[in-house]
Order: structure tokens, then sequence, then C-alpha cells
């Protein structure tokens, strides 16, 4: 086709206009959804925007690293940057100290990266039939520029959150560590709920709750599964209909192996974190930036708001690397290069078959 | 010895971070659990007599063995006998954990049968009410550092022992007072996991900082025992065995260690492991795949390529050919250099490439119209 925009077809384009929202802090997305951003850029392009306002996201973590704790860090920064609500809750006595470990957004930087990659993609040389699709790349970079706040910031895990920000009055701070059950727990999440309802029409606030290892094993009230799953289920039904995202996370190995089922049911965003072994000779072979990886993120699954169609997403594990050491991306495996002197090759690389065993015929 | 264990437990707690607490695993078929856990008992009560380790003194509960057999132990490794007041604490959770015999001993039905027990003992009467415990723990602790900076360390004779009389949930709590509590300086305990289910497993795995295994050398393909075959087997596994540890570092790696053992007269022995066995890399990477994204390097070379049919922006005219040209001007004009990599100037990069298969003709790059004349 042409690169000439005039029409010449009684055929053109829909592009749909999703409506750029008043508050800050919030996105429009396809289907009706609003998203929130998870204060990660990475994951939030993963999933397709962020994490959808009114879902239940559940983070399984692995019992011996505590990478769940830079999500949730993450996250809750991010709301308390946008000044939206947060209700945390957290088996330790002292819920409010763990505000204190909260990063601040990398500020100065961030202008100079940007001004830097416009400078780049002019001098980018392309051929010249694919010059009139990089336009629209443009647009979605011009709309972060205007001066209002970013909808994701990356996040400094070195410097500490700004005092105002920690002290500002919307947020709430619930040790659950001396409930022996957990319906005081599930009222405090209900007024917290009943402060934004979600109703058809405009938003005004998007609110967040955070809870931390909601199975701890030194809770009593870990010992009633069944009541911990009743307080899910009514949780994520409280949820649906309010304007508020819930991230929970968890370590699954340590409830039995059918409520740990259940509990991923409940889920609408699944993601797990996974300890790395260190100098480990073996994956330091077959991956490329091993010195830099602390974990692995999979994402198991995705919220499907007002949908039938599926997400297929093109990867699903990740790792988590700290880029200088402050900030948290996500990448995707990249297998090393196999030197082509070596006799196998695709060892260990997942195959068609999805076995790791060397076929004669592996594709 | 594990050297990472020894070095964890001997330098102990930062400020304001949790004790590092080492849980030790076996289970029948290898049930050399005691003897590692007398192992680390003994090193890190040299450490502190050596004045080493950042704790200053054990606090131990004794649940499956009498403090008599520690003392003893301690006695024939250490010959200062006479310090054990100052560094060394019993809480005695074997004599009477129920309070069953002062309760016969209140009805008059049994005298008191007990040695005299030295001042560094103290008998717990009752092992259900972990609070209770904790609270000797502190204080028997209290009475070795003071009320100062000084750190000790707690070592739990028998996890299994607390279970029987306690929820899971507790004991997880005391562990977990234990090592946030700002005198302890290292804590550890043995499991015998097979008494237990797996999540008990996991939740004291959890609980803790390091987790060393014990594992037979082999393991018998039937599980049947009394075979003739086997008994080479058990003959080997009574002896010796594999020794499994797995460390959480502090940036969310886990450093694992193996190395094998040997039970002889004198103690036990560690040796360093010669095979490196299975490959945990298989279970855990998933789908790889290939970095299509270019470092600053590359980046910078690709950047130097001249590309054909592109205005350089030099002012020089575009030279497409058009078939009308014979081919030698052609290569004498285009810039790159494809196949050859020829006189290379240093301010300009290349492609190079590599042939999928060697049975490709050397001219099947060439357009197959180039020899109609027309």
């Amino acid at each position: 086709m042409a690169a000439s925009k005039t029409r010449s077809s009684s055929f053109s384009r829909h592009i749909s206009v999703l409506p750029t929202p008043q508050i800050p802090g919030i996105k429009y997305g396809p289907n009706g959804t609003i998203f929130v951003s998870s204060g990660i850029p990475d994951l939030d392009r993963i999933l397709g925007g962020g994490f959808p306002l009114g879902s239940l996201v559940m983070v399984m973590e692995d019992i011996e690293a505590p990478h769940h704790m830079l999500l949730l860090r993450n996250f809750m920064s991010q709301g308390l940057v946008h000044n939206q609500p947060l209700l945390y809750g957290s088996p330790s006595r002292e819920p409010r100290a763990f505000l204190g470990t909260l990063p601040t957004p990398v500020l100065s930087k961030d202008d100079k990266s940007r001004d830097h990659e416009t400078e780049q993609e002019k001098g980018l040389r392309i051929a010249w039939q694919y010059r009139k699709y990089f336009g629209e790349h443009q647009q979605n970079f011009e709309g972060q520029r205007d001066g209002k706040p970013e909808y994701c910031n990356e996040f400094d895990l070195q410097k500490p959150l700004e005092r105002h920000y920690i002290s500002s009055q919307n947020i709430d701070c619930i040790s659950l560590q001396g409930s022996t059950n957990l319906s005081s727990f599930r009222d405090r999440c209900s007024t917290f709920l009943a402060q934004l309802p979600r109703y058809d029409g405009n938003i005004t606030c998007a609110g967040r709750i955070a809870i931390q290892s909601l199975y701890t094993p030194q809770c009593e009230y870990s010992n009633m599964e069944w009541e911990m799953l009743s307080f899910l289920r009514s949780l994520k039904n409280m949820v649906r209909s309010s304007n508020v995202v819930a991230v929970i996370t968890f370590p699954p190995s340590l409830v039995s192996p059918s409520f740990s089922k259940r509990w991923q049911h409940l889920a609408d965003t699944l993601l797990s974190v996974r300890a790395i072994p260190d100098e480990d000779k073996e994956l330091a072979n077959l991956l490329t930036g091993y010195q830099d990886m602390v974990g692995l993120l999979s994402v198991h699954k995705v919220t499907q708001c007002n949908t039938q169609v599926p997400v297929f997403l093109e990867a699903t594990t990740f790792s988590i690397k700290l880029k200088k050491r402050r900030s948290l991306v996500l990448e995707c495996l990249n297998q090393a290069p196999i030197d082509g002197s070596s006799g196998s090759s695709y060892a260990t690389s997942g195959s068609c078959s999805g076995s790791s065993k060397t076929g004669k015929l592996d594709f | 010895m594990a050297e990472l264990i020894r070095r964890a437990l001997r330098d102990g707690a930062l400020d304001g971070e949790h004790a590092p607490a080492l849980t030790i695993k076996d289970s029948i078929d290898s049930p050399f659990g005691p003897h590692v856990f007398n192992h680390v008992l003994a090193q890190l009560s040299a450490n502190i007599l050596a004045g080493k380790s950042q704790s200053q003194g054990i606090v131990l509960v004794a649940s499956s063995w009498s403090p008599s057999f520690y003392f003893d132990m301690l006695k024939s490794r250490e010959k200062d006998v006479a310090s054990f007041q100052k560094w060394f604490r019993v809480l005695d959770c074997y004599t009477d954990p129920l309070g069953w015999k002062e309760r016969l001993m209140e009805c008059g039905s049994i005298t008191n049968q007990s040695p005299k027990a030295s001042n560094a003992v103290r008998v717990c009467k009752d092992v259900r009410n972990l609070d209770n415990l904790f609270s000797s723990i502190l204080q028997l602790g209290k009475e070795l550092v003071g009320q100062g900076k000084g750190r000790f360390s707690v070592v739990i004779d028998s996890a299994t022992e607390m279970i029987r009389h306690a929820s899971i949930s507790s004991l997880a709590a005391l562990l977990s007072n234990i090592r946030s509590h700002d005198q302890v300086s290292c804590a550890f305990w043995l499991l015998h996991s097979d008494l237990h289910e797996i999540r008990v497993t996991s939740v004291l795995e959890y609980m803790s900082s390091m987790v060393a295994s014990i594992e037979p050398m082999t393991r018998s393909a039937s599980g049947q025992r009394g075979n003739y075959e086997n008994l080479s087997l058990l003959e080997r596994n009574s002896k010796t065995g594999k020794f499994h540890v797995r460390l959480k570092r502090r940036n969310g790696r886990v450093r694992l260690m193996s190395e094998d053992f040997c039970i002889e007269q004198s103690g036990i022995k560690f040796t360093p492991r010669s095979g490196d066995g299975e490959t945990i890399s298989q279970s855990l990477v998933p789908k790889v795949q290939f970095n299509l994204q270019l470092s600053e390097k590359e980046r910078i070379e690709r950047a130097k390529v001249v590309l054909p049919f592109e205005h350089q922006g030099i002012g020089k005219p575009i030279e497409i050919y058009d078939g009308r040209q014979s081919l030698n001007e052609n290569i004498e004009n285009s810039s790159t250099a494809e196949k050859l990599p020829t006189s290379q100037d240093p301010g300009k990069g290349e492609i190079i490439y590599f042939r999928d298969s060697d049975d490709e003709m050397p001219d099947s790059d060439e357009d197959p119209d180039d020899d109609l004349d027309i």
C-alpha cells in the first residue's frame, strides 16, 4: 500500500480512541477495563497494560527467596506516588516499618533517557516503506511526556520513598499476627472497599490492597484452611465490585496441595517467583546474563475481563534482574550462544514436544 | 565439615536482621542426623570457647537425649570441664516433659530419684506450653550473657519431639520469635523428616535460612530389605552418606553444596564430592528464547554498515542495479563486501554471513535472471 494519507478507498481503518483518563495513575484498556500500574514497567507490558481494577492478583512465593517482596514494594510505591489509598496487611507485628523500605521513583534520569530515545529514532535508518508504521509509536511516547505524572514509574530500590508519601492519611496498615481468625481483617477490608465502589461511569479514585504472606505458619488462623478460602472468596467478590486491585502473596509449598490449587484458581492474575541456584555453572552456560539474575518470574494466568478471548503470552517465564542494582527489570530468558564446534546443539532448549531429551529430529 | 554452615553459625546475626537458622533433617534411610547435630554443636562450642564466634553461650533444649549425655559428649571433645557453667545451659525437656513424675512425687508414689542436677540445667515440666518454653530459654540465655549486647545461640535437640506435643503453628511462632530476638546469635535444630507430613517439613525449612539434608549414598531400587544384593548397599549406607546443604543468600539466590560423609569411631568426617551428579538446571529452566537484542558494541557495529539501495545522505546518487549494466561494474560500485572480506575500511562495518550448508552452489545468491538478454 502506498504511504499516502489521503483516503483512496471506501475502507478506512478503525482506530479505537481510548479516552484519556482524568485522574493520574489509571489507564483505560480494551473491553471497558481500567488498568493501574504494577510499578514495574516490564510487568505492565507483559500483562497488557497493568493490573485491571476489580481483579485479584496472587503471587506464589518461593520459600527460599524474598522476591515477592520486590513485587509488593513496587506495587505499593506506585500507588502512593499516584496518591491512591492503600491497605497493607502483613504478618509482622509492625507493618508500618515496612513502609520505610518502599522504593522511590527514578526521576532525574528519566527525562534524559527519553530525549535520548527520540534522537536515536531520528537517526534510525529504516527502509522507506516502513516509515509510515513508525508514526503510531511516536504518539505513545508523546502522551507520557506532558508533564503529568506518568502511568508507570521506574523505582529505585536503593532509595526509600519520601516521607510525605508515607505519612499521608490514606494508608492503612494491619498486622495479621495476633488474630485467631480472619473476620476482623475481613471487616477492615470491607470498610476500605466501601470507600471505593464501582459505578458505571466516571471513576473518581482507584485503590490498592497489598497483603503480604497471607499464609504464614506462625499465625494461628493458618490451621483453618477452609476459613482462609472463604475469606479469599469474599475478598474477591468485594474487590470485583469496587475500583481496587488486590495483590496477595502466599507460599504454596506450605499449604496442602489441594488447598494450594484452590487458592490458585481463585486468582484472576497468577504470578509466581522462583529462586535460582547460586554459582551454578550449568545455568551460567545455558542463559545469558546469569550473573545479573536474581530470580525467575512466571506468569501463569492473566485476567480475562469482559472477554471470552484468552490471552496468549509470548513467553511465560522471565528473569528478574536488578538493573544497576536499583531497578527491577524483567527479561525474557535468552539462551546463550551455543558453541558451534561442539556436537550437541539444542540439548536443553525446549523442543516442540516439550521434553528436554535430545532426539534426532529436534526442531 | 560443611564450611558454609560452620561459618554462618559462627558469624551469627547482623543487627536488625533475623539470626541464621539451620535445619538438619534426616530419615530412616540415613539416620545420621544426631551425629551431624552433635558435630555441629561441638564445632560451635569450640568456636565459642576460642572466642571466635559472635555467640557467647549456648542454650540447649534437650528432648531426645538427657543433659548428662551432652555434658559427657562435650567433655570428651573439650578438655575444659569447669567452664561449662560460663557458656552452657540446658533446658531439660527429657526428664519430665509432661510433668508426670512431679505429680507422682506429689502423690507420694515415687521418691525423688533423679540425681542432683547441676546448676547449668533447668528442668521443664510442660513442653506443651511453648510460650513458657520461650521465656525459659530467654532467662537461661540472659544468665549467660547478661542484659547487654551479648548474644547466645539456641539449639533445639529435636524439633520432631516438640511437634509431638505442640502444633506446628505454635512451633513456627516460637522459632520465629527466637530468630528475631535481639540477643540470639544463631539457632539450629534437628528434624526427622519421614516422621512428619511434607507440610511440616516445609514449614520448618521456611523458618530456617539453611537446610542440611542427610541422604543415603545409594538408594535401593526396589526398597526391599534383607535381599542379598541389598546387603552391600546396607553396609555402605550404614557408614556413609551424602550431605546436601541449601543456603538462602541475601540476594535471593540459593547456594547449593554437597559433600560425602563417613561415620567413624572418632566421629563424623566430611569429604568433598567428586562427581557432580544430577543437573538441576533441567527442571528449572523453561523454554528459552534466543537473544534478539543487540549489545551496545553490536549496535555500533551495525550502524557502521552501509546498506545498499539507500540514500546515504552524502550527495551521491543512488545506483540501483537494473539489469542493464554488466555485473562487474556493479560489484565495483557497491560498497558492501558481501561475500569476500576484502579491504576492510576501519570505519565501515560489514555483514558476514555463514552459509547454511556447504551444498549450496556458490552462485546461488545471484539473480537467476541475470543471464537473460533483453
